[in-house]
C-alpha cells in the first residue's frame, strides 16, 4: 500500500525503473505456479528415459495424441458460444441500460437469481433435458449451455459499457427519425466495440475453461473439449508430467494470445454499475 | 411490461415497450428454457429420496431436516465462510495493492498488466496440478524448502488445518486479476485533481488513501466483493480439483459437499437440499446488500 | 397500427433476430458431429482399462473386427473417459442413454440392476457353457449374482498384491514379510533407510480394504446390512494405526492424489512396499519395472489370509436394439480378450483359465504368483453378504470410508470408535 503515495503525480514518479523492479518481482512471485507448467513442459515423456529439457515433448504431444483435435473442438465451442453469447447479451444490455421501471428491475432481478444457482445441482437434470434433444454428447449442446450460463455477466457488462454512452447519441438519431431499435443497431452498437471486445473475452474464457459441463456431458474422445482431454490423459499417463504440462502449455496459448492482443479493450470495472443501478 | 424509456418521444410507448422486450427476449428464453427443466427436476428431486436415476419416494421436507441436522452441514458452511471470506478480501486487497502499482506509467507496465491476469486466465485443471506439483508431495518445493528451514513436515495438503489455508490462497491467487481490473477500473475515476487539491491540503498518502481513493472506490467495491462472493460459494473446480474437499472433509465448501452427497454417496436429494439452501442464503443475502448499495449511491 | 417508427423498420430488426437464428442453426449443424443415432449398430462403451492409447486401440480393433451373423447387429466401439465416469454413466441412465453393452466399474451392475436398467447375464453364462466357454476363475460368476440374476459377466480383476521394491529391501537389510508381524518389522527397518513400507495415497480405499479383507474382515453381515464394529476388523485398523505411527506409511499421504503423487513416488523408488494392481510395472520407468516382486499372500494376525480385488465387469443394459445381439457381440468379446494380455495392454489380471494358463502367465513369476497364490484367497468389498448390491457404489468411493482412512492417517488410533462412525456412515448411504 505504501506505493499509494505515488498516485497523485503519475508521470513524475522519480524512479521509474524501480517501480518497475518491483513490478517484476511481484509478478515473478505471482506467476511461479504458472512457470512451472513452463518447465515441466520440457521434461521429456518418461518413456525416452532421457535427461534434461527438450522442446521434442511438445513434438511428441502434437503428433502422439490428439491435442489438437481437442484445440479444435475447444476453438469451436468457444468462438461460435462467444459470437452467440454478445448477440444475446448485448441487446439484452441495452434494455437494463436504457429502460426503467418494474420490468426493468425484474429482469435484473432475474439475471441475477439464475447467476446464484449452483450448477453442480443441475448439471444432471440439464443433461437429460439435452439428451432427449438428442444434443447430449454434442458441441453443440455444451455450446448452448456455455451461450445461457454467460448471459448474466454478459448483460452486466454490456449495460455497464452502454452506461458510459451518453443518451444524447442516440437522440440525434431518433430526430433524424431512426427508430429505437435502428439507433441500437446503427448507432450505439457501432460505438460499444470496446465494450463488446469485453464480453466477448468473458465469454470466450467462461467456455474455454469450463471443466464441469463438458465432464458431463462430453464422453467421446472426438467431441472433447481441452479441459477433458486433458484430465483424461492426464490420467492415462499418471506421472507422465513432461507430456502432460506441454498439453497444458498448448492449452492456455489460445486465451493468452487473445487477451494479450485484445487486452486493451477488456474492463471489467463498469460490471458493478449495472448490478447495482437500476 | 412497464417500460419507461428516457427519452425517445416519436416512438410511442408501446412501440419502445415492443422493441425493448424483442431487445431483451432472446435472452430471457435462452435462460428460462435452459433452466426450468432442471430446476423443476431438482426441485422434484429434493422433496424425494432417491437414486439419481429414479425419483424414488416422496418424503417431503425429510431431506431439508436431515441435511439441518448433518453436522459435516455445518463443518461445511462454516468453510464456505471462511473461503469466501479469504476469497473476497484477500483477493481484494491483492488486487488493490496490484491496480495502485500498476497506475502511474512506468517501463513494462503495458506487459505487466497482461502477465499478472494469467492466474485468471489459464484453466484451473493446469493450475490445479501446478500447485499439487509446487505443494503436495514430501521433494516438493514448498515441503522441500519448509524442512530446509528448519520447519520440519510442513504438509500443505495433509494437514486439515494447512489445507484450508492453501485452498485460500489457491482462490486468492486464481481471483486476484478480477479484483485488480475492477480496482484499476475504479480508480480511473478518482480524478487526478483530486489527488493534487489534497496533496495542496497537506493531506499525507495514507490520509489520501483513506479519505479519497477507499470512498470514492467505495461502490463498485461494495459490488465487486458481491460478485466474488457469488463467485466464490458456487466455485466447484478450484476446491475439488485441489483436494477433493479433504483431507477429513476440511475442505469441503458446501457446493462440494453438495457434489460429494450427490455422486460419491449416491443421496441425490440430498445433494439437492444443500444446494438449495445455498442458493436460497446467496440470494436473500445478495438482495439486501444490492439494496443497500442502491440506497447509498442514490444519496 | 399507426406506430410508424416501430413498423418503418420491421427488416431491421428481423435482420438482427434472423442473425441470431442464422448462428444458432450454423452451430447445430456445422458441429453436431456425434451422438449420431445409427440403426443397425448397437453402442459398446468401453473405458480405459490399460495402458491408454493403445489399450483403446486394441478394445477398438476387437470391436470392429466383429462381423454379426445373419439377422443380428454389429458394434460400435466408444472410449469412455475415467474423468467423472460416475456422472456419465448415472445420467445416462437417468436420460435412457445407456449404451447396449459396457464394461464398467465393479459395482455399477448392481446399481442398474436395481433400478431395472439391465439385462442379466443368466442367459449369455448359459450359452457360454453350452459351447464349453465357461471357464472364469473359481469365485468371479458367485460375486456377480445377484437376488435378480447375474448381473454381469466378469472380464478383467483389479486384484491387489503385495508387491516390494527387492534391491531397496535388501539395502536396508529387511527381510519380505510373511505375516503382520513381519511387515511391520520390515517396515520399521524401510522407515530408518527413509522408505515407505505401505503405499497410499489420502483416498486409497484399496489399500484399507487390502488389509481389512485380508484379515478376514468386511462391512456387511450375510443380509447385506452394515456390520462394522468386529473384532477382525478392529484388528485391520490397529494394525493400520501402527503402520501410520511407526512412519511406515507416508506421514504426507493424506494429502496425496494416486497419480499425481503416489505413482511417482513408486516410480523414485521413495516407497518400497505396498498393496498394488498387479499391473504396477507398467507404469513405471524399466529399471523400476525390473526391481519389483509380488510377495506371497500374508498371514494376518488373526492366522487368516485374503486379498481385495475388484472384478470389472461387461454389463448388458436394456436399452438394447436387439439382446441377442448384445450377447452375441460380447461371447466375441470375451473369446478375443486374450489380446490385451498378449500385447500387454491390460493393468488387471485376466478372469479365464484359459488365458491365465497360458505360459506368458506362468513363465512370469510375479503374474503367476498373483495367480496362484492371490487370486484364490480374493474376495470383494461385498465380503460376508451373501448378495452384492447397488449401494456398494457408494460405500467404495463414498465419503464414510474416505474419512474414516483419513482419520487413521491422521493418528486416530481408537479402532472401534472409528467402525462405529463407519457404521453410521454405511447406514446412511444404505438407507436413503
Amino acid at each position: 500500500m505504501s506505493e499509494s503515495g505515488s498516485l497523485h503525480r503519475p508521470s513524475a514518479t522519480p524512479h521509474p525503473w524501480a517501480r518497475t523492479t518491483i513490478a517484476a518481482i511481484i509478478t515473478l512471485v505471482l506467476l511461479s505456479p504458472i512457470l512451472v507448467v513452463f518447465w515441466l513442459a520440457l521434461r521429456a515423456p518418461v518413456a525416452w528415459q532421457q535427461a534434461g529439457p527438450t522442446l521434442g515433448t511438445f513434438w511428441y504431444v502434437l503428433t502422439e495424441t490428439k491435442v489438437l483435435h481437442w484445440l479444435g473442438n475447444s476453438l469451436l465451442v468457444s468462438l461460435i458460444s462467444t459470437v452467440c453469447s454478445v448477440l444475446v447479451a448485448a441487446p439484452a444490455g441495452y434494455v437494463l441500460s436504457r429502460g426503467r421501471g418494474g420490468a426493468t428491475s425484474a429482469f435484473s432481478l432475474f439475471i441475477f437469481v439464475l447467476q446464484s444457482l449452483p450448477a453442480v445441482a443441475f448439471v444432471i437434470p440439464l443433461f437429460i433435458m439435452f439428451a432427449n434433444l438428442g444434443l447430449a454428447d454434442t458441441l453443440t449442446g455444451v455450446s448452448i449451455v456455455y451461450v445461457a450460463s454467460s448471459i448474466a455477466v454478459g448483460c452486466w457488462m454490456m449495460t455497464a459499457y452502454f452506461d458510459t454512452l451518453p443518451v444524447t447519441l442516440e437522440e440525434a438519431a431518433w430526430i433524424d427519425g431512426a427508430s429505437l431499435f435502428g439507433g441500437f443497431v446503427r448507432i450505439i452498437l457501432p460505438n460499444s466495440l470496446p465494450g463488446i471486445l469485453s464480453t466477448a473475452l468473458f465469454a470466450f474464457l467462461h467456455s474455454w475453461n469450463d471443466y464441469l459441463v463438458a465432464s458431463v456431458f462430453l464422453r467421446s474422445e472426438s467431441a472433447f473439449t481441452m479441459p477433458i482431454g486433458l484430465q483424461t490423459f492426464f490420467q492415462q499417463n499418471l506421472a507422465d508430467w513432461g507430456p502432460v504440462m506441454a498439453c497444458a502449455v498448448i492449452m492456455l496459448a489460445p486465451p493468452v494470445i487473445v487477451f494479450a492482443v485484445l487486452n486493451r479493450y477488456f474492463s471489467i470495472g463498469g460490471i458493478g454499475g449495472s448490478l447495482a443501478g437500476r | 411490461m412497464t417500460y419507461q424509456l428516457a427519452v425517445h418521444r416519436r416512438t410511442p410507448r408501446l412501440g419502445r415497450r415492443l422493441t425493448l422486450t424483442g431487445l431483451a427476449l432472446p435472452a430471457l428464453l435462452l435462460m428460462v428454457v435452459v433452466n426450468a427443466y432442471p430446476l423443476v427436476f431438482a426441485a422434484i428431486q429434493s422433496v424425494h429420496s432417491g437414486s439419481l436415476i429414479t425419483p424414488g419416494p416422496f418424503v417431503g421436507l425429510r431431506n431439508f431436516a436431515d441435511v439441518l441436522g448433518d453436522p459435516g452441514f455445518w463443518k461445511a458452511a462454516g468453510f464456505t465462510l471462511i473461503f469466501t471470506a479469504s476469497a473476497v478480501f484477500g483477493s481484494w486487497a491483492l488486487g488493490f495493492a496490484l491496480a495502485i502499482l500498476l497506475k502511474p506509467q512506468f517501463p513494462g507496465r503495458g506487459a505487466f498488466k497482461v502477465l499478472l491476469l494469467l492466474p485468471w486466465i489459464v484453466p484451473i485443471v493446469v493450475t490445479a496440478m501446478s500447485w499439487n506439483w509446487l505443494l503436495a508431495g514430501r521433494e516438493s518445493l514448498l515441503p522441500s524448502l519448509a524442512r530446509a528451514l528448519g520447519m520440519g513436515n510442513v504438509m500443505f495438503l495433509g494437514n486439515p488445518t494447512l489445507a484450508m489455508i492453501t485452498v485460500c490462497v489457491f482462490k486468492v491467487w486464481i481471483s486476484y486479476p478480477f479484483m485488480m481490473m475492477m480496482c484499476a477500473a475504479a480508480l480511473e475515476s478518482v480524478e487526478a485533481s483530486i489527488y493534487e487539491a489534497s496533496a495542496i491540503d497537506g493531506a499525507s498518502k495514507w490520509q489520501q488513501f483513506f479519505h479519497i481513493v477507499l470512498p470514492v472506490t467505495a461502490r463498485s467495491t461494495y459490488i465487486s466483493w458481491i460478485l466474488m462472493a457469488v463467485f466464490s460459494i458456487n466455485d466447484f473446480p478450484t476446491i475439488y480439483l485441489l483436494t477433493r474437499g479433504g483431507p477429513l472433509e476440511a475442505t469441503s465448501s458446501l457446493i462440494v459437499l453438495a457434489y460429494k452427497t450427490t455422486f460419491l454417496d449416491f443421496l441425490p436429494g440430498n445433494g439437492i437440499a444443500i444446494a438449495f439452501f445455498m442458493t436460497a442464503v446467496m440470494i436473500a443475502l445478495s438482495v439486501v446488500l444490492l439494496r443497500q448499495i442502491r440506497k447509498a449511491s442514490l444519496q | 397500427m399507426n406506430d410508424k417508427a416501430v413498423f418503418a423498420q420491421p427488416m431491421r430488426r428481423r435482420t438482427f433476430l434472423g442473425g441470431t437464428a442464422a448462428a444458432a442453426a450454423a452451430l447445430s449443424l456445422g458441429i453436431n458431429k456425434s451422438w449420431a443415432q445409427s440403426g443397425e449398430r448397437i453402442k459398446f462403451w468401453d473405458m480405459v482399462w490399460g495402458t491408454g492409447q493403445s489399450y483403446t486401440d486394441a478394445a477398438k480393433g476387437i470391436a470392429d473386427s466383429y462381423v454379426a451373423a445373419d439377422g443380428l447387429l454389429n458394434v460400435e466401439y466408444q472410449s469412455i473417459p475415467w474423468a467423472s465416469w460416475y456422472q456419465t454413466f448415472t445420467a445416462a441412465g437417468a436420460a435412457n442413454t445407456t449404451p447396449a453393452v459396457s464394461s464398467g466399474a465393479a459395482y455399477l451392475p448392481f446399481y442398474f440392476m436395481e433400478e431395472g436398467k439391465m439385462a442379466p447375464a443368466d442367459d449369455l453364462l448359459a450359452s457360454l457353457d453350452k459351447a464349453g466357454k465357461n471357464d472364469f476363475l473359481p469365485g468371479l460368476i458367485d460375486a456377480l449374482r445377484t437376488k435378480d440374476g447375474l448381473a454381469a459377466v466378469p472380464w478383467s480383476i483389479d486384484l491387489r498384491v503385495l508387491w516390494y521394491r527387492k534391491s531397496i529391501l535388501e539395502q536396508a537389510g529387511a527381510d519380505v514379510p510373511t505375516d503382520w508381524q513381519s511387515f511391520i518389522k520390515t517396515g520399521e527397518a524401510l522407515a530408518k533407510a527413509g522408505h515407505v513400507g505401505f503405499a497410499t495415497s489420502g483416498y486409497g480405499f484399496h489399500g484399507i480394504a487390502s488389509v481389512l479383507l485380508n484379515n478376514a474382515g468386511g462391512l456387511f453381515n450375510e443380509a447385506g446390512e452394515p456390520d462394522c464394529v468386529t473384532d477382525r476388523n478392529i484388528e485391520g485398523l490397529d494394525f493400520l494405526h501402527e503402520l501410520v505411527a511407526k512412519q511406515i506409511i507416508d506421514p504426507y499421504a493424506i494429502g496425496y492424489d494416486y497419480s499425481a503423487n503416489v505413482v511417482p513416488d513408486w516410480a523414485s523408488g521413495h516407497i518400497a512396499m505396498g498393496f498394488e494392481q498387479v499391473g504396477l510395472p507398467g507404469k513405471m520407468p524399466a529399471e523400476t519395472a525390473a526391481d519389483l516382486v509380488v510377495a506371497s499372500p500374508l498371514t494376518s494376525v488373526s492366522g487368516n489370509k485374503g486379498a481385495a480385488y475388484w472384478i470389472n465387469p461387461l454389463m448388458m443394459f436394456k436399452t438394447t436394439a436387439s439382446q441377442q445381439s448384445s450377447e452375441a457381440f460380447l461371447a466375441h468379446y470375451l473369446d478375443n480378450l486374450h489380446l490385451f494380455w498378449e500385447q500387454g495392454l491390460n493393468s488387471d489380471l485376466p478372469v479365464n483359465k484359459s488365458i491365465t494358463d497360458l505360459p506368458l502367465f506362468q513363465n512370469d513369476p510375479n503374474l503367476a504368483r498373483s495367480i496362484n497364490e492371490w487370486q484364490p484367497v480374493g474376495k470383494t468389498i461385498a465380503a460376508r453378504a451373501k448378495y452384492p448390491f447397488g449401494a456398494l457404489n457408494a460405500v467404495d468411493g463414498g465419503s464414510a470410508m474416505i474419512n474414516m482412512l483419513q482419520k487413521v492417517l491422521q493418528g486416530e488410533s481408537n479402532s472401534r470408535a472409528l467402525l462405529e462412525e463407519l457404521q453410521v456412515g454405511l447406514v446412511k448411504v444404505l438407507n436413503p
